[in-house]
């Protein structure tokens, strides 16, 4: 059986994606998962040509004539740009000791070398990010969990190898765990290790005993 | 701003040259005068075809900025880089994958995108141009969107499938338990190919939401 991606964003999201409006942290995440489903690649598709619809039947907003035989003379002055599409092949990372073909999205955020903080079964590295929004790698090797948590924004994990359960199911490559401060979930990984992406809105806060002690270093943990 | 006479005019010259070519067969006023203004752009830095998108899509472009910008400096500066790309990267539209409009949508919401960023100051490595990719995925090997309907349809989908509305589910039994091709189809019940399309959509929409995970 192939493995067929499960866990999807809403349209809701992906329509949020497509206008730019959702912070460009999250977008890394939707951006990564549309690298390995073809699926929500067409739901991408179809929404921009609904918005390019929307576009151009927008009443048009008035300029003086003067102005736009400006900007059309000086357009029209310039020469073409030599433009080449972009390749997108998924490419292959070291990361801890075995190589990964991780989504072409990430490619940008992955030139500098990888600074691995490691905590128990669990490592991770950042990628991107400051204030309250954080794209890091997070390396979760086998029989291992992360401590029960919630999270004060939104949590996005986009599993990029490897296998991760949480009391709602099992995960596999390319699919998309979106959490909430509703949810408290406690992921694990089983017999492989598990590569995931992970996306922060805000700092998460850990809920059980010793592990709340983890809350102050978490800036450095995630 | 656009009128009828303009495109005639047009369609009169350049589209006709090229029709004589053979490249493409085109009447006058047909509803992708868009797509062929930028092969036009494309292939002969057409400035007549450029001036006429222009005039179509700027005033729109600059709606569109009013609306996420909210201010009349950053919207034109928004329409000036969009219509520039427009035309000095027309060789990358491909009407095979949309509309004209779908690519100047795109355009805009990277030059938009790129904009705030720059404003923020922000220095690290997010473009739009990674961020939306636009262009072909690869062929992933065993996950094209094709295997996935089945996949879903075998795995998940069959105990939903009887409740279908028996127009749809005719449709879906023909081409995804009979591999029929759509147009096989649209000869085979007598309806356009447009409605056998809309029909798979809707019923694959009907499927996925009686499947659907709380979560999304």
């Amino acid at each position: 059986m192939i493995h067929a991606v499960k866990y999807h964003p809403s349209v809701e999201l992906l329509e949020q994606y497509i206008e730019a409006s959702l912070a460009p942290e999250l977008s890394v995440a939707i951006a990564a998962h549309l690298d390995l489903c073809p699926h929500c690649q067409r739901i991408k598709m179809d929404l921009e040509a609904e918005a390019g619809v929307a576009l151009a039947a927008l009443p048009q907003a008035q300029s003086t004539e003067t102005d736009w035989q400006q900007m059309l003379d000086f357009i029209t002055a310039q020469p073409e740009a030599a433009a080449q599409q972009k390749q997108r092949q998924p490419f292959a990372v070291q990361i801890q000791n075995s190589e990964i073909l991780v989504p072409a999205s990430l490619r940008p955020l992955l030139k500098d070398k990888l600074k691995w903080l490691n905590l128990g079964g669990i490592s991770t590295a950042k990628l991107a990010g400051e204030d309250q929004h954080n794209v890091s790698l997070l390396y979760i090797r086998k029989d291992s969990e992360v401590p029960q948590h919630t999270h004060l924004g939104v949590e996005i994990t986009l599993v990029l190898k490897g296998k991760i359960y949480d009391e709602s199911g099992c995960y596999g490559e390319g699919d998309l765990l979106i959490n909430t401060a509703d949810h408290t979930h406690t992921p694990r990984t089983m017999s492989e290790d598990c590569l995931c992406l992970s996306v922060l809105t805000a700092p998460l806060k850990f809920k059980k005993g010793l592990t709340r002690l983890l809350n102050p270093l978490q800036h450095l943990f995630y | 701003m656009l009128d009828s006479t303009s495109v005639q005019r047009h369609d009169d010259g350049n589209y006709q040259r090229l029709s004589i070519q053979g490249s493409m067969s085109v009447q006058p006023q047909d509803n992708t005068q868009w797509e062929q203004a930028l092969t036009f752009i494309a292939v002969d830095r057409d400035k007549q075809a450029y001036s006429q998108l222009f005039s179509y899509f700027a005033p729109r472009l600059k709606a569109f900025g009013l609306k996420m910008f909210g201010n009349e400096q950053q919207a034109m500066e928004m329409v000036q880089d969009t219509m520039l790309n427009v035309w000095q990267k027309a060789r990358l539209f491909d009407a095979s994958r949309g509309c004209a409009s779908t690519w100047i949508f795109t355009i805009a919401r990277n030059v938009r995108f790129d904009m705030l960023r720059k404003k923020q100051s922000r220095k690290d490595e997010l473009s739009a141009d990674d961020l939306f990719f636009d262009g072909d995925y690869p062929e992933q090997e065993g996950t094209d969107s094709n295997e996935w309907d089945l996949w879903l349809l075998a795995e998940k989908v069959a105990p939903h499938f009887a409740k279908l509305p028996p127009a749809q589910r005719d449709v879906m039994e023909k081409v995804y338990l009979e591999e029929k091709s759509h147009q096989e189809v649209s000869d085979e019940l007598s309806i356009p190919l447009g409605t056998v399309k809309s029909r798979i959509r809707l019923a694959l929409d009907r499927l996925r939401e009686a499947i659907d995970d709380p979560r999304s």
